[in-house]
């Protein structure tokens, strides 16, 4: 289980994230929904731990172990990962090395294919290079394999369907499936009701804190009757940043 | 075809060829233009129908013309190898090629100093390409691990009336020494030209490279690129040069480098001159570390740092 407490991150002097808590349980699909603004990307990095989102208070517990001071590739070997809203991409390097790490990760032709299958993509691709000759939603793409592949213990999945078509929801679920399947816990961070719809649980993000959870259908309700009325839309909370 | 009083000394060669991605079979192929130099010594040579090649040896060097008649199209590439066996020395090329009017040809030169310890290796080529023909040079090096060798290459080339020029320049496998690079390149009408080096310096490796391209003529365009990765105490100079002589000549000059370590000291020049107001030039240069976004990207994945990091390196000096 995934447990975050109180956590608290400050930018020139406001709470992007301010005394948010949630729990996320072993081999669930979880929705962290809310507008533009409120603190999910901010929320995402400061579970994997970036450099730059590690000044935070309160505790990241991982399976009773509190993971507060753990780098990238340290949160990495005990199984989290990120699905980046918008992945880097890499000169000179293909979509096979980086599927593969580098070759790092043992896979066989066949299992590449049948990865890059669910994501809607074909062998092709494996020799394209990960760099602006992709579209947006061919990176997309990619990035979603390349968690499969990694086989995460707990996967944030930061607003999966940006730049990806309408029509390719069903890939989306066909990806949660296969992760559910094997385990992860994912965590989902959307704006988009839809993609809300395809958690088990839901919470609900607004002015950096988790104003509600539920089921998904609850959420969304909640969210499209009173989060466009909100005065927090786009503005984090100027809370006390002293306590 | 190899000499047979040099088959010890091409053996020697053919074994750093190979290490550096070449392959020493096509050496032996009488369909493929090939030299090979040792020293001052032509320990190899082949050619075929339409190119013609002479080489003369120096006191401490080589002098080699390549001729291709106008309208070949040479199908394999021309395999150059120049090497250098002893720790100590000087070792002189010079090159003359000429493309003829229509020709494409493409040359496959690797530079291979495996023992050098206080080894100089000076380099001059200067080459003509023919009205529309098409010239790819791609030189890749390999120099000794301990950082003896000195290189001082300079390539001048002049690209006619729709011709087009490709020069790729790689020192990314071994220590690089001292390093100087001149490539000089100038464009007349509807003329092209990319000129590319990717160098990765190591310890106290020294880099100087000048690239300059001349639009000359009409329509004229020219891209020159490098990228660095200099690490440890090394030091690096870049200076790119564009010259917008000519109406609707464009150049773009970019020099990206990435750096690793607090001893290293690196530079980068961007210089654009314009003598036409239809003339257009752009640049980017960037320096700095590997990119925070790419390296946690892959370490969110499971890679440590150091492996992130040769990871994004070698697709950026591919």
């Amino acid at each position: 289980m995934l447990e975050v407490k109180d956590i608290k991150l400050v930018r020139d002097g406001r709470a992007i994230l301010n005394s948010l808590s949630a729990q996320f349980e072993k081999g669930k699909v979880y929705a962290v929904l809310g507008n533009n603004g409120v603190g999910k990307s901010t929320l995402s990095y400061v579970l994997m731990g970036l450099e730059s989102h590690r000044d935070y208070d309160g505790s990241i517990v991982l399976d009773g172990d509190r993971i507060n001071g753990l780098s990238v590739p340290e949160r990495a070997k005990k199984g989290i990962t990120l699905g980046w809203q918008e992945p880097a991409r890499f000169t000179g390097l293909t979509v096979k090395e980086y599927l593969t790490l580098g070759g790092k990760m043992k896979l066989s032709s066949e299992e590449l294919l049948e990865i890059l299958a669910v994501v809607g993509l074909n062998g092709d691709y494996l020799d394209r290079f990960v760099d602006d000759t992709l579209s947006g939603g061919e990176r997309k793409r990619v990035e979603l394999a390349s968690i499969m592949i990694v086989n995460p213990h707990v996967v944030i999945l930061d607003e999966p369907d940006s730049g990806i078509d309408i029509m390719s929801m069903e890939m989306i679920e066909n990806v949660l499936e296969k992760l559910k399947d094997k385990g992860t816990t994912v965590i989902i961070i959307t704006h988009r009701e839809e993609i809300a719809r395809m958690a088990d649980e839901a919470y609900l993000l607004c002015g950096g804190r988790m104003l509600a959870s539920g089921e998904p259908e609850e959420i969304v309700q909640f969210y499209r009757k009173l989060c466009d009325k909100c005065q927090h839309i786009n503005e984090p909370v100027r809370g006390d940043v002293s306590t | 075809m190899i000499e047979s009083s040099y088959e010890r000394e091409f053996k020697a060669i053919a074994q750093e060829y190979e290490r550096s991605g070449g392959n020493v079979s096509d050496f032996l192929r009488k369909d493929i233009v090939s030299i090979i130099v040792s020293g001052n010594k032509i320990i190899g040579r082949n050619t075929v129908e339409g190119v013609h090649l002479r080489a003369k040896e120096l006191d401490n060097g080589v002098e080699v013309w390549l001729d291709i008649d106008d309208g070949i199209v040479v199908d394999n590439p021309i395999h150059l190898c120049t090497g250098y066996l002893k720790p100590e020395g000087v070792q002189t090329v010079l090159i003359h090629n000429r493309i003829g009017d229509g020709s494409k040809v493409k040359f496959i030169s690797h530079c291979v100093f495996p023992s050098g310890k206080n080894f100089t290796h000076s380099m001059v080529a200067d080459t003509n390409v023919g009205k529309g023909a098409e010239m790819l040079y791609e030189d890749t090096h390999m120099h000794s691990k301990d950082g003896g060798v000195t290189v001082m290459a300079t390539y001048r080339t002049r690209v006619e009336e729709g011709g087009r020029f490709q020069n790729l320049f790689y020192l990314t496998k071994t220590r690089v020494g001292k390093l100087y690079v001149k490539m000089y390149v100038d464009l007349e009408k509807n003329a092209s030209a990319h000129l590319e080096s990717k160098v990765y310096e190591r310890e106290d490796d020294y880099l100087e490279i000048d690239e300059e391209i001349n639009l000359n003529g009409e329509g004229s365009s020219g891209i020159a690129k490098t990228t660095v990765f200099a690490t440890d105490q090394s030091k690096a100079k870049i200076i790119n040069k564009a010259y917008g002589n000519a109406p609707f000549s464009r150049g773009h000059i970019e020099c990206n480098e990435i750096i690793k370590g607090d001893a290293v000291e690196v530079g980068t020049v961007p210089e654009l001159y314009v003598k036409n107001e239809k003339a257009e030039l752009t640049h980017e240069a960037s320096i700095g570390r590997v990119n925070v976004k790419q390296m946690e990207t892959l370490m969110s994945k499971g890679l440590s740092e150091e492996e992130a990091t040769d990871l994004i390196i070698k697709g950026m000096l591919r």
